[in-house]
């Protein structure tokens, strides 16, 4: 069996003291690709911050193995419509900023540094939009851009929240084949949030789905199955 | 012609007066560009309101506790209250809006009215502070001395190296916070380091020019560089050199025609906004036929 890189334990998440799930206590294993799912408000952005570290748990906690001697590396895709549109900025700027974590604070971003962002668009099929201003790349462009500022941490993790929101249904389907192919080659673990089960379907191993407070995790073939939809939405219709 | 000889010349009279605009318009822009692209505006206008009352107080005191101050204690315990209002009223601005409760332009508007009134009271009543700092109030900078623009140069020299060598630490933690936390920055840190840059800058801007040069200079500059720049070192660099020329130009202007300075820097800097604003309009539509 795998070893498991992320641990939900006895995890309870909200805010304000609030909780909106409790009891989260999954393991979720190296290289795995999971998608998590569930209706708007069931908590899928409240577990992600969570595991990002952007708010407290209430409860419980979150660990995450490291890599070697060093901490594991989370690559966040956030939905791009997240980011400011006011900010001058050029796609190539923002990829580069994946790489501050590993410059001191004070320093220049090295050749080598800039080099590698560059590599990372390209591998996130962006290069050719690189000098153009981020604000004005369509859905999909963006979020390749925010792909290639993941890579470009070099990451452990790849988080994904919702990274085909506001895209288009072609740009949606080449958005998630390149995702599962850089998963592949890479041995990245991968976590998306997502309301596509068709997609899910296709390129997910395992499931998170948040339903009615409650957390169900297990394969994409058991929680996707005939039966098992119907039950949830049987009991949504109810 | 003349007019710009004599301001160039070394032994011209206001010299410093003229530096220190010209210092004022070249830094006030570069921390400008923060509020602007944090949308804090608001805040750049009520930020140097409050600092004036800072300065208002702060010469009040001699005069409540019944002391005699000489001018270069006077200048100091200005700079204290400058400086402490606009840095305490930035972390506070900021740390409710951050919060996300109440209606964060009522409080920047209630701030701002509410600073500028108490400035008014408290000068009223100190008849050895009221003439020359209602003259900054208003925006006449004539009285500089070589001690204070030292200081000014020293004090955003300080700010622009710190701005210089931490501004992608600044731009991650002001553009993608989240990014920020996950890549192992310490927000705080970086946000808190961001306002007290921005409430040095404000007070010494208050003090050696007035609020009303100071908010001028913090907003019309990076506003309309913002219209042409298409990254963030364009920005800034617009920005900058649009304040430190029109700082220079509105000086000249001021002196040629005999206006007071500060408002006539802020009335170039909007007709050159205006201006710059009509040629981004042109262009856009323009290269749309093209």
């Amino acid at each position: 069996m795998s070893e498991a890189i992320i641990t939900f334990d006895a995890l309870t998440i909200g805010y304000n003291n609030q909780p909106v799930l409790s009891g989260i206590s999954l393991a979720i294993t190296r290289s795995s690709f999971t998608a998590i799912l569930g209706a708007n408000g069931s908590g899928k952005s409240t577990l992600l911050k969570t595991l990002l570290g952007l708010q407290p748990p209430l409860e419980g906690n979150v660990r995450v193995a490291t890599s070697g001697k060093v901490s594991s590396v989370f690559g966040y895709v956030p939905q791009a419509i997240q980011l400011d549109s006011l900010y001058p900025l050029t796609a190539f700027d923002v990829a580069l900023m994946g790489v501050y974590g590993r410059i001191r604070p004070g320093s220049f971003v090295p050749s080598i540094e800039r080099s590698f962002a560059r590599e990372c668009l390209s591998a996130a099929r962006a290069q050719e939009f690189a000098n153009q201003p981020f604000s004005e790349l369509s859905g999909g462009q963006k979020q390749r851009v925010l792909i290639a500022r993941a890579l470009a941490t070099k990451p452990d993790i790849l988080v994904l929240d919702e990274p085909t929101a506001g895209v288009d249904a072609a740009a949606t389907r080449a958005l998630l084949e390149f995702i599962s192919q850089i998963h592949q080659e890479r041995q990245l673990t991968v976590l998306l949030v997502t309301h596509d089960l068709a997609l899910v379907r296709k390129h997910a191993q395992q499931v998170i789905w948040l339903h009615e407070g409650k957390v169900l995790y297990g394969t994409t073939a058991q929680l996707l199955s005939p039966e098992h939809l119907q039950e949830i939405f049987e009991t949504e219709i109810s | 012609m003349e007019t710009l000889h004599q301001i160039l010349s070394l032994h011209f009279l206001l010299r410093n007066s003229v530096y220190t605009s010209v210092l004022i318009g070249l830094a006030c822009p570069l921390v400008g560009v923060f509020l602007v692209l944090r949308r804090l505006v608001f805040m750049g206008v009520a930020l140097p309101q409050i600092s004036s009352t800072g300065v208002a107080l702060a010469l009040c005191l001699p005069m409540w506790l019944g002391l005699q101050v000489t001018p270069q204690s006077e200048h100091a315990l200005a700079f204290a209250g400058s400086t402490i209002f606009s840095v305490a009223a930035i972390l506070i601005l900021a740390f409710l809006e951050r919060r996300g409760r109440g209606l964060a332009e009522g409080r920047l508007g209630m701030a701002y009215v509410v600073a500028m009134a108490i400035s008014i009271l408290l000068l009223s009543k100190n008849r050895y502070a009221e003439i020359g700092w209602l003259d900054l109030l208003k925006g006449e900078i004539i009285t500089i001395s070589d001690f204070d623009l030292a200081l000014t140069a020293a004090i955003l020299a300080v700010v622009l190296v710190i701005f210089g060598l931490f501004r992608k630490e600044l731009l991650l933690v002001s553009y993608d916070r989240a990014l920020a936390i996950t890549l192992g920055r310490n927000v705080i840190l970086w946000d808190a380091l961001l306002y007290l840059l921005i409430g040095l800058m404000v007070s010494m801007a208050v003090l050696s020019v007035g609020p009303l040069i100071a908010f001028g200079f913090l907003l019309i500059p990076a506003l309309t560089a913002h219209m042409f720049a298409y990254n963030m070192r364009q920005l800034t660099i617009f920005a900058c050199v649009l304040g430190g020329i029109a700082a220079f130009a509105g000086f000249w202007m001021a002196y040629q025609w005999d206006f007071p300075v500060g408002p006539t820097d802020v009335a170039l800097l909007g007709l050159i906004y205006g201006i710059a604003f009509i040629v981004r309009k042109v262009v856009s539509m323009t290269e749309a036929i093209i």
